[in-house]
């Protein structure tokens, strides 16, 4: 799950994005600018996709989508 | 993707247009002329239960969860049967940037506090976003919320605010923690009768000029706890989540009146006589009706495909984004086309064909730029 998330934010999000260091599973990903806000509804929107959840609008916080650890916390408990 | 409306569907949109036609078409254009926001018509519409629509059953609306699809035809009819694009664009901007995100975000005592005066029409409500320096650049915001004892300390200001000058709330968005970046921001509703919170009066500005448009300042004013907007940090996530509701609904009403607007050209070409013919004769003319007809319904196509979604409980960021960049520069496009199709009549503002043209304009501003729309697809093509 973690390496599905980190390969399709690198892939597909971070394409041109030239970052010092490589994005690990604890990167704050939103709050750092790493992505903007659209790029994180598309990683949402990929997670509903991959993993065949749900994510209601109260469920996009800093709890459930700060960085991939969380997010994958976050997929695990739905 | 589905398309078929049921018939409880088109019924309704039907009573929605005989409403607006018999009910909110007064006066408009004094009103355009100073500025004036018709607070009868508003009450007419959360009579007939427009504002509703925004609403869970329990809190003032019509069904247990809110209906996007049946909103969005509701309001493509108001916009079809009321020709102050200003009323529907006040609505929509109540119904699904406030109403929504309490209805989404909200604990029971919110719901029941302002759901319902929202609903009823008894309450005016108004979002707190843009700044000054925080336009498109939104989470860049500088109104900050500190936490004191028993709730924040508000201080910053506000612009642009829609209904903002006669508002009774407002929900509005401030920064909690800035370390934390879009995560720091978090939603609050202030009540206008708050100390230390004040509405300037109403701007003039070019177009939906019945639209009471201003700023909101904030200065030390107290937001007790109970009127934080979900989780502190949730600022992001409600403004996110309204987003494409937003962007469908005002631009449905739009819609709406694009429709009207070429029936009522259509009607004027085949009437008006030059040369001894009807000028809707002349290919000039008729292929500018043809184009209007062409950027109605692919409009119309890319509305439905986003409430649809929506319905369904799908993102719609690339469709979104695509339906407001056509729709907002169809309806300037289509407008101008009215004029020219009405000659000098059209550019007169008593026939009340130019201010269409007027009201268009915000529509590439508001809700994002037609140029932020742009790099919203290009982005997602992975460009």
């Amino acid at each position: 799950m973690e390496q599905v998330i980190l390969k399709y934010i690198n892939e597909q999000l971070l394409f041109d994005n030239e970052m010092e260091e490589d994005l690990d599973s604890d990167t704050d990903l939103l709050g750092s600018g790493i992505l903007d806000s659209l790029g994180m509804v598309q990683l949402i929107a990929f997670v509903e996709k991959e993993f065949m959840v749900k994510v209601p609008p109260e469920d996009m916080v800093i709890e459930n989508f700060m960085n991939v650890d969380s997010v994958c916390a976050y997929l695990l408990s739905k | 993707m589905d398309l078929s409306w049921s018939k409880a569907q088109i019924e309704y949109k039907k009573k929605v247009i005989e409403f607006a036609e018999q009910n909110l078409n007064n006066s408009i254009s004094e009103r355009d002329h100073v500025l004036e926001f018709s607070r009868e018509d508003w009450n007419k519409c959360a009579k007939f239960g427009i504002q509703g629509l925004a609403s869970p059953k329990k809190y003032g609306g019509h069904e247990d969860d809110i209906d996007i699809l049946t909103a969005t035809l509701a309001m493509e009819g108001l916009g079809y049967g009321c020709r102050d694009n200003g009323l529907p664009f006040s609505l929509n901007a109540q119904m699904w940037t406030v109403q929504l995100p309490i209805a989404q975000f909200g604990n029971a005592f919110q719901k029941e506090k302002y759901l319902k005066p929202l609903a009823s029409g008894e309450w005016i409500g108004s979002h707190g976003l843009t700044e000054a320096n925080a336009g498109s650049d939104i989470f860049n915001m500088e109104t900050t919320a500190t936490k004191v004892d028993g709730g924040y300390l508000l201080n910053g200001s506000k612009r642009l605010i829609t209904l903002g000058p006669i508002c009774d709330m407002v929900l509005v968005f401030a920064k909690t923690n800035p370390k934390l970046g879009k995560w720091g921001v978090s939603g609050f509703i202030v009540e206008s009768n708050s100390k230390g919170f004040k509405r300037s009066a109403n701007k003039s500005k070019m177009g939906l000029r019945t639209v009471p448009i201003g700023d909101l300042e904030f200065k030390d004013c107290f937001v007790p706890e109970e009127n934080r907007l979900g989780k502190e940090g949730a600022g992001w996530s409600i403004t996110i989540a309204s987003l494409e509701y937003d962007r469908c609904n005002i631009l449905a009403s739009q819609l709406g009146a694009m429709e009207y607007q070429l029936e009522d050209t259509i009607k004027f070409v085949k009437g008006r006589k030059q040369f001894g013919q009807s000028i809707g004769g002349f290919q000039s003319i008729s292929n500018r009706i043809a184009d209007m007809k062409l950027r109605l319904e692919t409009s119309r196509l890319l509305l439905y495909k986003v409430a649809w979604l929506k319905s369904q409980g799908k993102s719609a960021m690339m469709e979104a984004a695509l339906l407001k960049l056509h729709l907002s520069e169809s309806f300037i496009s289509s407008s101008l086309d009215a004029i020219r199709c009405h000659g000098g009549s059209g550019y007169l503002t008593e026939f009340e064909v130019e201010r269409n043209l007027r009201d268009a304009v915000g529509g590439v501003i508001y809700a994002g730029t037609s140029d932020i729309q742009r790099n919203i697809i290009s982005q997602i093509l992975g460009l």
